[in-house]
């Protein structure tokens, strides 16, 4: 996962890193992307746009380089993990650890690489994404025959459908990456380079921020980044703010909502005009 | 919501490159024309998505919110103009709103829809029923208009709170006149609409 991690080889020892590999944090990886923008000789990104855990690199990049970033939008984001976030991963983290293939993290010259403790994560982390009205409307008590087992077969659709997705993940997903990237996002506290004070992360910034947020989302919910337009106000910074309408949960940044592909195309057209970035199709 | 002949004298009123705050900003038409004539630096408060959306489309800078709950989290004097364009009357607790307003901007220009009116007045009078007319064109029981105050109200209320009329003027549909003073008892009975500039008193 991701450029280096868990499952990479360490050149010094020949094998995968394992629980070896160091911890790192949101602004590791921004510093990471910094290096490769440096590398491409770009002065300056017209947008640094990302959802969730792609919105806390979107935050640390304008508090970090602020000149650097010309737009910063958040989507369904934070400036620190919650405890009911943090509450959520660890349930996760806890299903790969306990996985008897887990093996401490040295699974990878075996078949079953902790791939159930992974899957459960995965079905958690899935509820999370969602809404309860999503779950109700996709699934309602649909079976998946016609008849119950009286047993504990999936007989729901709702059953199938997070056994397929936890299935499916730990074909693509490497379990200790999964413990690494959660606590990645858990350690984030942007305050925390700031003094416990948020507006201090954006003090003087001249970045134009557009934060976005889903009325159905309860893991990133709106409260969450109405502390940070509050932060912007505070430093009277260029911040625009929209509260979507939408059913589907957290995973609505990931969907095709159409009011939310509007006002992100509204707004960086808008953004690019101010630029002077001429749009093509004009 | 501004019409045409409000949206010039508002730009009248202000200073160039100034920065404004437009509460309940719509469509965000007030602050694109002030971009133009007056090269503002604008922020506006918009409650409805539509709203809000259309405002990013022009490149403006605007917050989903309300005036009741959103001004607080504006500093002191943030804003050199607060506009509050026919929105007063139907904000939950007009006087914080009027308060915060003049601790984040240092000038604010406030229209209101007159409710001492001749044609609101008769209605109660002869009809006996909850005046409506072009401007409060929505029965009382749908109305988002759950303040609405005459002229002399609104001078009473800046009293109250120590709050200076720089400039007083009426609306009424075709001609904006400047008034000498706020109040005069023709003005409360004539006028359908208002648009005051207010500041703090030092």
């Amino acid at each position: 996962m991701g450029t280096t991690g868990p499952s990479s080889i360490n050149p010094k020892i020949g094998k995968e890193y394992g629980m070896n590999f160091p911890i790192f944090t949101i602004k590791d990886i921004v510093n990471l992307q910094l290096k490769l923008i440096d590398h491409l000789e770009i002065e300056q990104l017209f947008s640094v746009i990302g959802g969730s855990m792609g919105g806390m690199q979107v935050l640390q990049w304008s508090a970090s380089y602020p000149e650097r970033v010309y737009t910063a939008i958040p989507i369904a984001a934070s400036y620190r993990h919650s405890a009911q976030n943090i509450a959520f991963h660890e349930v996760g983290r806890q299903a790969i650890m306990n996985d008897p293939n887990w093996l401490e993290g040295n699974y990878y010259k075996t078949n079953n690489k902790a791939k159930h403790g992974l899957s459960v994560a995965r079905m958690i982390a899935h509820i999370t994404y969602l809404s309860e009205g999503a779950f109700q409307k996709k699934f309602g008590r649909d079976l998946q025959s016609k008849v119950l087992s009286w047993g504990f077969d999936a007989d729901f659709q709702v059953e199938s459908y997070l056994r397929h997705q936890g299935s499916s993940f730990v074909e693509r997903f490497d379990a200790n990456s999964y413990l690494y990237i959660t606590r990645a996002m858990d350690y984030f506290d942007l305050t925390n380079e700031f003094n416990s004070n948020l507006s201090l992360a954006f003090k003087n910034t001249k970045c134009r921020f557009l934060l976005i947020t889903f009325t159905s989302d309860w893991l990133f919910p709106t409260s969450e980044s109405l502390n940070i337009v509050k932060a912007l106000n505070q430093t009277a910074a260029d911040v625009s703010f929209i509260e979507i309408v939408s059913e589907k949960g957290h995973d609505s940044f990931l969907l095709k909502v159409e009011e939310f592909y509007k006002t992100l195309t509204g707004f960086i057209a808008g953004a690019a005009s101010k630029k002077g970035i001429n749009n093509k199709d004009d | 919501m501004t019409n045409k002949l409000n949206e010039n004298l508002i730009s009248n009123l202000i200073l160039e490159k100034s920065k404004v705050l437009d509460i309940g900003c719509g469509n965000g038409h007030l602050l694109k024309f002030l971009e133009k004539t007056k090269y503002i630096n604008g922020q506006g408060i918009e409650i409805s998505q539509k709203g809000v959306q259309e405002c990013l489309t022009k490149g403006l800078s605007v917050i989903q919110g309300n005036a009741d709950t959103d001004l607080i989290h504006f500093s002191n004097n943030a804003f050199d103009y607060v506009v509050l364009s026919r929105t007063l009357q139907a904000t939950h607790k007009p006087k914080n709103v009027l308060t915060e307003m003049l601790r984040i901007g240092r000038k604010c220009i406030v229209s209101i829809p007159n409710f001492g009116y001749w044609k609101c007045r008769l209605q109660i009078l002869f009809y006996g029923t909850m005046p409506m007319t072009k401007s409060l064109s929505i029965p009382w029981y749908e109305t988002e208009n759950i303040h609405l105050c005459t002229i002399k109200d609104f001078i009473k209320i800046c009293k109250l709170l120590n709050i200076v009329i720089e400039e007083t003027y009426t609306n009424n549909d075709h001609t904006i006149k400047k008034l000498a003073h706020p109040y005069s008892y023709w003005h409360n009975l004539l006028s359908k609409e208002s648009i005051f500039v207010i500041k703090k008193k030092k």
